[in-house]
């Protein structure tokens, strides 16, 4: 009689604790929440109260044209959506620089001394990243998961994403998306065009935790019409020290300049 | 008069002199007259050559603020525009409804950044005239996909008739995006502006811009002559403002319409589409500035060069009063006045600069004719200047009485030390002075 009842408590036991797995398991397995693998890449590289400064160097090369380098500075605001990225170098574009206050994307251009609206979706100057490459990931919010599946990216475990864009305000309407499956990173994505041709392939080569946030330190970007066409962005001196508020605003951004 | 004769004779006596002076005053005239009547024409060439690149003497765009405070150019419905234009009673001979891509034109390694140009070319027959072919037909843009590039693009892509080439470019929105040309033909390179020598279907540029393919990007309005864009314009822009919202043209003294609308561009905000009006005369102020600055810069030279023909005419006037002395001093000892003596000097410099200055116009005349004859073609660099191939003058005749009043007054003030010179000299003493 006990042994029945220990039996019928373990039976019980062994049909809640699968319950429970499939109430729990089973939905973050389900195309649906798959979303929140987004969620995760987003929440893990946004440093939400924290203010952010890097230094990136952006290293463009295309065939038959000389090898470009171009450095920039960037600071960083998740809290507040404030981005200022300055370029320190070549000394021809220092002192340009995109700022986002809001909505609005601006760059200003020390030579004409004025402010012109830009796009997160635009090339940062001849390369192939953009500006959205380099501002906080908001990829739960622009992308929806279309399909998925698991799956090895060398040896490392991934979810292989497919997602498509939900507004215009991302410069790619299409994305696959290699993600290490913990912690949750991109480890590689393939850009596609609006014409459904795939434009750009792009490869993390290295994170780096900063705080309690991960980014990528080294950026592969390699043109996919283009043959021999690529960029490098590598990410040095990351901080999470507070910056002054005037930091994000247009004053600042010309009296660097001066 | 007889001092008119005296001064003539005296001109004649020395012929070969007096044709070396007037030589140099004429070839002073002939330089500064070929230079006013090259930008005489020069702006009238280059708005009617831009007025076929563009296609169209004025231009309307929508403007529509992206939700990042871009601007999207996209004219959705002309309905209103076309009553505008109809309400308004301007005379036009074409309206041209164009879409462009800029992207970069990519071929076995080699890229190229390029403005495309979608027309519809069934519709646009008349400005397939205007685009010269070096190889291809206008028929190969049978093929949708179709693509013609001058060839200055096409040697430096490399491509032949029937290369597939791919284009990098973005949507409308600025979404990233490729689409596919074949070379359908090669233009001839139009030099000064060959970034705008790309030639597409209209349908394929607006798939790859994703828009429909009953919108468009511009649309242009070609006038019967370059000389009514104001006219119409100013006929136009209160139609267009009763109907829709429109960019203010209004601008400081020292700023163009186009740039004040930029400038109202980047610094409002609006919902919805609005729209500019711009023209070929927007643009043509930056070359009326080019031209301002090249008269100028032959003023300059021209006075430079007169200021050598000066010395020149005072040193001469100089020996002819030393060569004079003696005849000077007789004819102050027959009674004539020190007044008249320097007006005998004046007189003879005054003839010498007409007598230069007619030579000078006939030759630039002359030159002129000439050079008018003289095909440059239409794949030189020249182009934009030219007026179907032919290089054109045109001299305002206040231009032609200021350079006469200048050069006179130059060579006068050149001689009027010599003159003043000669008709101080004492009778006694001119009469005793041995040469």
């Amino acid at each position: 009689m006990q042994n029945s009842f220990t039996f019928l408590h373990i039976k019980k036991a062994v049909f809640f604790i699968t319950l429970i797995f499939s109430l729990v398991l089973l939905p973050a397995l389900s195309p649906d929440n798959y979303g929140q693998i987004l969620q995760d890449i987003d929440n893990l590289q946004n440093f939400g109260d924290n203010d952010f400064t890097t230094i990136y160097t952006i290293v463009s090369e295309k065939p038959g044209e000389e090898r470009e380098v171009l450095e920039v500075r960037l600071f960083r605001r998740d809290v507040g959506d404030l981005f200022l990225m300055i370029i320190i170098s070549p000394e021809v574009q220092k002192g340009q620089g995109f700022l986002q206050l809001e909505d609005n994307l601006w760059f200003y251009d020390p030579e004409s001394r004025k402010f012109e609206h830009s796009s997160a979706k635009e090339n940062i100057q001849n390369s192939d990243a953009k500006n959205n490459d380099l501002m906080v990931q908001t990829m739960a919010d622009d992308y929806d998961v279309v399909s998925h599946e698991e799956g090895v990216l060398g040896n490392v475990p991934v979810y292989i994403l497919k997602l498509e864009a939900k507004n215009d305000e991302v410069p790619y309407p299409e994305m696959k998306l290699w993600v290490r499956q913990t912690p949750t990173l991109p480890m590689k994505s393939d850009e596609y065009g609006y014409s459904g041709r795939l434009m750009r392939s792009s490869a993390y080569l290295n994170y780096v935790k900063v705080g309690e946030k991960y980014l990528p330190t080294r950026i592969l970007m390699v043109d996919m019409l283009n043959v021999g066409e690529k960029t490098q962005i590598t990410m040095t001196n990351p901080s999470i020290g507070a910056l002054p508020d005037y930091v994000f605003t247009k004053a600042y951004l010309e009296k660097v300049n001066k | 008069m007889k001092l008119v004769k005296l001064a003539l004779r005296n001109l004649l006596r020395q012929k070969r002199r007096s044709i070396l002076l007037g030589s140099a005053i004429a070839f002073g005239i002939l330089f500064i007259t070929l230079i006013n009547s090259f930008t005489g024409s020069f702006i009238e060439n280059v708005g009617e050559n831009f007025s076929h690149l563009m296609a169209g003497h004025i231009f309307i765009d929508g403007v529509e603020k992206s939700p990042s405070g871009k601007d999207l150019y996209l004219i959705r419905d002309d309905k209103l525009i076309m009553e505008a234009i109809e309400s308004s009673g301007i005379e036009y001979e074409f309206l041209t409804k164009r879409s462009e891509i800029r992207g970069t034109i990519l071929f076995e390694g080699n890229g190229i950044n390029q403005s495309i140009i979608g027309a519809d070319w069934e519709k646009e027959s008349y400005f397939k005239d205007r685009i010269i072919l070096e190889d291809g037909s206008f028929d190969n843009l049978s093929d949708p996909r179709g693509i013609i590039v001058s060839s200055k693009i096409a040697d430096r892509l490399n491509v032949q008739l029937g290369d597939h080439v791919i284009v990098k470019m973005q949507t409308y929105t600025g979404q990233q995006t490729a689409g596919d040309f074949t070379i359908a033909a090669v233009s001839i390179d139009t030099g000064l502006f060959g970034s705008i020598s790309c030639y597409a279907n209209i349908e394929y540029v607006n798939e790859l811009l994703n828009i429909d393919s009953d919108k468009y990007l511009t649309l242009g309005i070609y006038l019967p002559d370059l000389i009514d864009t104001d006219m119409a314009t100013n006929l136009l822009l209160p139609e267009l403002q009763d109907r829709m919202s429109l960019f203010s043209r209004e601008t400081n003294e020292d700023e163009n319409p186009f740039m004040a609308i930029l400038e109202q561009q980047e610094t409002e905000e609006w919902i919805g589409v609005k729209y500019r009006l711009t023209t070929i005369n927007d643009v043509l102020s930056e070359v009326e500035e080019i031209v301002r600055i090249l008269n100028i810069a032959g003023l300059i030279i021209m006075l430079v060069l007169f200021a050598i023909i000066m010395v020149g005419i005072t040193n001469t006037f100089r020996m002819v009063m030393f060569e004079r002395i003696q005849e000077i001093g007789t004819m102050r000892a027959v009674g004539m006045h020190r007044s008249e003596v320097r007006a005998l000097f004046l007189f003879e410099a005054f003839f010498l600069a007409l007598g230069g200055i007619i030579a000078g116009y006939i030759l630039s005349g002359i030159t002129m004719f000439i050079i008018s004859q003289v095909y440059w073609g239409v794949d030189t660099p020249l182009f934009m200047l030219l007026k179907n191939g032919y290089m054109t003058f045109k001299l305002a005749p206040l231009q032609v009485l200021l350079n006469f009043v200048i050069v006179t007054i130059l060579t006068l003030l050149a001689a009027f030390r010599p003159a003043d010179k000669a008709a101080k000299l004492e009778p006694g003493l001119a009469l005793s002075t041995e040469k």
